[in-house]
């Protein structure tokens, strides 16, 4: 995986490179000037490509980490410090990350919009602050030094090229790595994140942080561009134009921040030579990301779709399955796995589950059913710890989870999927099972997937039906090799043959992988072929436990699905 | 002591405005679950559309009467893309939205209204009430923070007493359960944009003599607003109500206070980070996913 | 009055076929029964039915008259009541409201007249209602938009028998009363006592259809609909 990651980055970066240096030798010295812009502002873009485009946190004040580091740059010009522009403008970077450590802090482990809040508030508040502070160096016109050799007009094109290509190359090296797939993550859904053992503030933090490093840094590009600044380069409404521009852009990748740099450099130009109203360009960015946010798509994805091809496919078994190729086998010992002991779950004045006890043997596949409304589903998030309280004792390999948050007992060894999908559609299969099971060989992967049957690691998750989804949620927990894998309706929509192959699968399990598994469906078709014991839960309670043929013949079981008592039928 | 006093005093007037615009954004929140980052520009649309009504000659109050219309029209529009293309779109999407319908209509409005000469902004409610502390209190002012006062009795009034705030409450509380039952969702999410519209304009047509009237500052208002929603999470208008004061009182001292007089537009983004800071302690998940 | 015709109604949820060519018919003053394992596609099909989820293929037809182009409140003003599962009361509202919002005139007594047990209840929020008031509440304020056709969506769920047994013949003299009425239900036997057609749903489909006596009547046959064939695996 690393490999494919260092090769994508590399890509982006000298294409970038190579681009800009045809555009260095065809293009007049005006149309060079604006380019520079153009690449500092698609900086500024990426930062919010990384908080936005990938985290799914809205932040209003991007601008203001620019400003943070474009007057940290001014204070070194000024101290004549050493290093010039090139070391100038990454300390300005670094200065913007405590102030956006300190805004994001707040609002970590609440609802996305606080974040939206605090960030316009701080926005607002920076404005103040830059009026009342002139520009290091203004008052003598002093101007920010640019780096020796590229002082003219292409020379610093040429500067800013090189900075742009090295962080959009950086944040895809980031993109690829573990942190990026989770960012993508906690966008399409915290909670699944968390089960995936990804700590969710921690992700957070770190992509607030490097948002503002890259904006900082671009602030510091502009210091040079400009050689001095004012308030006005800095502004709220300055933010929430970025904001705008990156939403129908789509900053999430290098072509997409430049789409959007050119946008804001370039259509205001446009309109001037048009002889119409130059801030009417806002008027097309706010139209632009409100049509990109509705249809879901901003427009570099757009052109990716135009330029890539569409195919979705089920190829079931195409590929040979060799089982030496899959994650090998994790031993977990002989103790019970999970054990459970009266687990009482409340809401209100009406109880979900009651006093209910029950153990997960080692190398187990127990069938977890029961009407709707019997609690099964409150049972899963009471072990995986995504219930508030609970009253009882759940315990792995006997150690108590009680204190354990989610993504914490995902860790040690407690892995779920879902009932509804939430697998973030912008990944791909294989980097969806790298960050689900930790690092695995391109062959574990590709093993992995065959053996679920799903088609090739390179797949988009965005262009895989719902039913081959599920299956990938499976196999994510399964290669991770867990100590307990939960499977909550996995065979949801699948027909009958689907459903029995995945009973296979799923009963092979504990011999490949080494983990127990802990089943909860009402597709009596999987249980009866994946389980060798079941546990009957009605109405909170554990009415039945045994295995599997007897426990579904039992009288009690009968009447708890059917309501049918046999002993009143004539 | 008594400069301390004076200076609270001095920023009743601000008070007065962001409890009433912070009011507005927690009836909003609570019954269409909009985060209203445009709601202060909407209602920069109807203050500057009295103020041009004014130059034209029209009576003052029949202008006013124009621009809360004109107001609510506006808010009419954002609430119909809202409701027509993001009904069911998650809270973070339809901030989204809001903050580029902001961008949007701050560009649309500036080109409106700035130009060659600044609009002339009639006070509405002229002269002085009275003086405390020996500072004016002008009658603006006042009522500013009487209609804040009012806006919150009647709404919680109405939301409590009539049939259409009790359609209302269901509909915010189960969308699809009222519209099972023959709610007339749409049309109510509209009608709730159009008084939250209607009511910030005119808020905006007391305050604007007394602030710079230019349009971009007039909706960057939505910045204390929402501080003083959030300081009673958007759910209730009382504490929103007494936030919003206190927040420009705290303002108004913040003149005196050697050094932090050019930095009281930060106290909006004090007010938040406490709010924030004092809602962390228990860990919550992100909504519906 | 004609009935209320459902024919091969197809659904597709997140790109997974749930209902496949469903067919069902009500008639009025008559009670079908649709019974079905949990993930068979019941509540899918009344979603569908009331347009809360869209439909892929297939038609609905209430009085000879084609809704399924229709918006869920033009529907339900057309005469097609929804009680959803999970007893969707306006929980911070009480009883009384909750009727209320239904609607505004002097019939929300005849609410009362139905259920009494929820005049006792009248100015309680919803929230702190039993299980058995909430159902109740849920089909009344149903009740109170005049449908010609009402589908409940498993009401006997985590209710005792006793409080079922109650609902069930409260909707027995609503069948009686003229209304065409589709009951979804996962426990068999007080539904079949007194239902009219039964229908069995399995992943999707539609696997028997006829009348309830005969059901009620073989405990094999539903156990083998229900929970499938132990010799067969």
């Amino acid at each position: 995986m690393m490999r494919a990651n260092l090769h994508s980055a590399l890509v982006v970066a000298i294409a970038t490179l190579a681009v800009g240096g045809v555009l260095i030798g065809v293009l007049p010295s005006y149309w060079i000037y604006l380019a520079t812009a153009v690449l500092i502002t698609a900086v500024s873009l990426l930062s919010l490509g990384v908080v936005e485009g990938r985290t799914g946190m809205i932040s209003l004040c991007q601008l203001s980490f620019a400003g943070v580091g474009a007057w940290t740059v001014g204070y070194l010009n000024v101290a004549g410090a050493p290093g010039g522009l090139p070391l100038w403008i990454v300390i300005g970077g670094l200065t913007a990350v405590p102030f956006g450590v300190a805004v994001g802090l707040p609002a970590l482990r609440l609802r996305g919009i606080n974040l939206a809040i605090v960030t316009l508030g701080f926005a607002s508040a920076f404005d103040a602050i830059l009026a009342a502070n002139t520009f290091p160096g203004q008052t003598q016109f002093q101007q920010v030094q640019r780096p020796e050799g590229f002082d003219s007009d292409q020379g610093y094109f040429l500067f800013v090229l090189i900075v742009f290509a090295l962080i959009a190359g950086s944040l895809e090296l980031i993109a690829g790595s573990r942190l990026g797939s989770s960012w993508l993550a906690i966008r399409h859904s915290e909670r699944a994140a968390a089960a995936h053992g990804v700590g969710i503030p921690s992700a957070k933090l770190r992509a607030i942080a490097i948002s503002a490093f890259v904006a900082g840094v671009a602030g510091g590009l502009l210091a040079g561009y400009l050689g001095t600044l004012v308030a006005d380069n800095f502004t709220m409404l300055g933010s929430l134009v970025l904001f705008a521009v990156a939403t129908m852009a789509g900053a999430r990748n290098a072509e997409g921040a430049i789409v959007g740099g050119a946008l804001v450099t370039l259509f205001p130009e446009l309109l001037r030579r048009l002889d119409l109203p130059q801030d009417l360009g806002n008027v097309l960015f706010a139209v632009g990301a409100v049509q990109a946010l509705s249809s879901g798509e901003t427009m570099s994805e757009g052109l990716r779709r135009a330029f890539g091809r569409l195919w979705s496919q089920r190829a079931v078994g195409a590929a040979a399955l060799d089982h030496a190729d899959l994650p090998p086998r994790r031993d977990h010992g002989d103790r019970p796995v999970l054990t459970v002991r009266g687990l009482t779950v409340r809401y209100g004045a009406v109880v979900a589950l009651e006093n209910v006890c029950f153990d997960v043997p080692a190398l187990g596949v127990i069938g977890l059913i029961g009407p709707n409304g019997a609690g099964k589903s409150t049972f899963i998030d009471a072990v995986t710890g995504f219930l508030p309280r609970y009253e009882g004792h759940i315990e792995l390999h006997g150690r108590p989870l009680e204190s354990q948050l989610a993504h914490r007992r995902a860790r040690l060894g407690v892995r779920r999927t879902w009932q509804t999908n939430r697998i973030a559609p912008d990944l791909s299969l294989g980097t969806y099972l790298t960050l689900a099971s930790g690092s695995l060989t391109a062959a574990q992967l590709r093993a992995a997937l065959v053996w679920i049957g799903c088609p090739d690691a390179g797949q988009k998750v965005a262009k895989v039906d719902a039913g081959t989804r599920r299956l990938l949620d499976v196999a994510g927990v399964v290669a991770a090799r867990p100590a307990l894998v939960l499977l909550d309706e996995p065979a949801a929509g699948q027909s009958y043959d689907e459903a029995l192959r995945l009973a296979k699968r799923i009963a092979e399990i504990p011999e490949l992988f080494g983990s127990a598994v802990l089943l909860v469906d009402h597709d009596m078709d999987l249980v009866r072929a994946a389980c060798a014991c079941v546990t009957v839960l009605d109405s909170g309670k554990v009415i039945a436990s045994g295995p599997t043929v007897k426990v579904l013949e039992l009288p009690a079981v009968k009447t708890a699905y059917l309501g049918i008592d046999e002993s009143e039928v004539p | 002591m008594n400069a301390y006093f004076t200076a609270a005093v001095t920023g009743l007037a601000a008070g007065s405005a962001y409890a009433l615009l912070g009011v507005c954004a927690v009836f909003t929140y609570r019954l269409v679950a909009v985060v209203n980052f445009v709601g202060a520009a909407i209602g920069a649309t109807g203050a500057f559309a009295f103020a041009m009504l004014a130059e034209e000659g029209l009576p003052l109050w029949l202008s006013a009467l124009g621009g809360v219309i004109i107001g609510a029209a506006v808010s009419v529009a954002v609430g119909a893309i809202m409701t027509r293309w993001f009904a069911d779109s998650p809270a973070s999407t339809k901030a989204a939205v809001a903050v580029a319908l902001l961008v949007g209509l701050v560009a649309v409005g500036l080109r409106i209204t700035g130009g060659q000469h600044p609009h002339d902004f009639p006070a509405l409610i002229g002269g002085s009430a009275f003086r405390l502390a020996g500072v004016e209190v002008t009658k603006a002012s006042v009522a500013t923070l009487l209609l804040a006062l009012a806006f919150t009795l009647a709404a919680n009034l109405f939301l409590n007493r009539s049939h259409t705030g009790l359609q209302l409450r269901a509909l915010s509380e189960r969308p699809v359960a009222a519209e099972l039952i023959g709610i007339p969702v749409h049309m109510l999410s509209l009608w709730v944009w159009a008084v939250g519209g209607a009511a910030t304009a005119f808020a905006l047509i007391l305050i604007a003599p007394q602030r710079a009237p230019n349009f971009l500052t007039l909706s960057l208002l939505v910045v204390p607003a929402l501080a003083a929603a959030l300081i009673s999470f958007f759910r209730n208008f009382w504490s929103t109500l007494f936030g919003g004061v206190a927040m420009g009182m705290m303002e108004g001292l913040a003149t005196v206070i050697p050094g932090l007089g050019e930095y009281r537009t930060a106290v909006p983004l004090v007010v938040i980070l406490v709010v924030l800071l004092w809602s962390q302690r228990g860990a919550r998940w992100d909504d519906a996913r | 009055m004609s009935a209320f015709t459902v024919t091969d109604l197809v659904i597709n949820r997140a790109g997974l076929p749930v209902v496949r060519k469903a067919s069902v018919v009500v008639e009025p003053g008559s009670i079908s029964v649709l019974l079905g394992a949990n993930g068979a596609g019941k509540t899918t099909l009344l979603e569908g039915l009331s347009g809360v989820v869209a439909v892929a293929g297939g038609s609905i037809e209430l009085q000879g008259e084609a809704i399924q182009g229709l918006r869920p409140g033009a529907r339900a003003r057309k005469g097609l009541a929804h009680v959803e599962q999970g007893r969707t009361v306006f929980r911070m509202l009480t009883t009384h409201e909750n009727l209320l919002a239904a609607s505004q005139r002097a019939d929300v007594d005849q609410a009362y007249a139905l259920f009494p047990e929820l005049e006792k209840r009248r100015h309680v929020r919803a929230g702190l209602l039993s299980g058995g008031e909430q159902q109740m509440l849920v089909i009344a304020r149903a009740l109170l938009t005049r449908p010609k056709t009402i589908m409940i969506d498993e009401m006997s769920a985590s209710l005792a028998p006793i409080i079922v047994s109650r609902l069930m013949a409260a909707v027995r003299k609503l069948a009686e009363d003229g209304l065409a009425v589709l009951l979804v239900e996962q426990f068999a036997a007080l539904s079949l006592s007194i239902g009219d057609r039964a229908y069995v749903m399995r992943r999707g489909r539609i696997v028997y259809d006829g009348p309830c006596p005969a059901l009620a009547q073989s405990p094999d046959l539903l156990h083998r609909l229900y929970l499938g064939d132990s010799a067969a695996s």
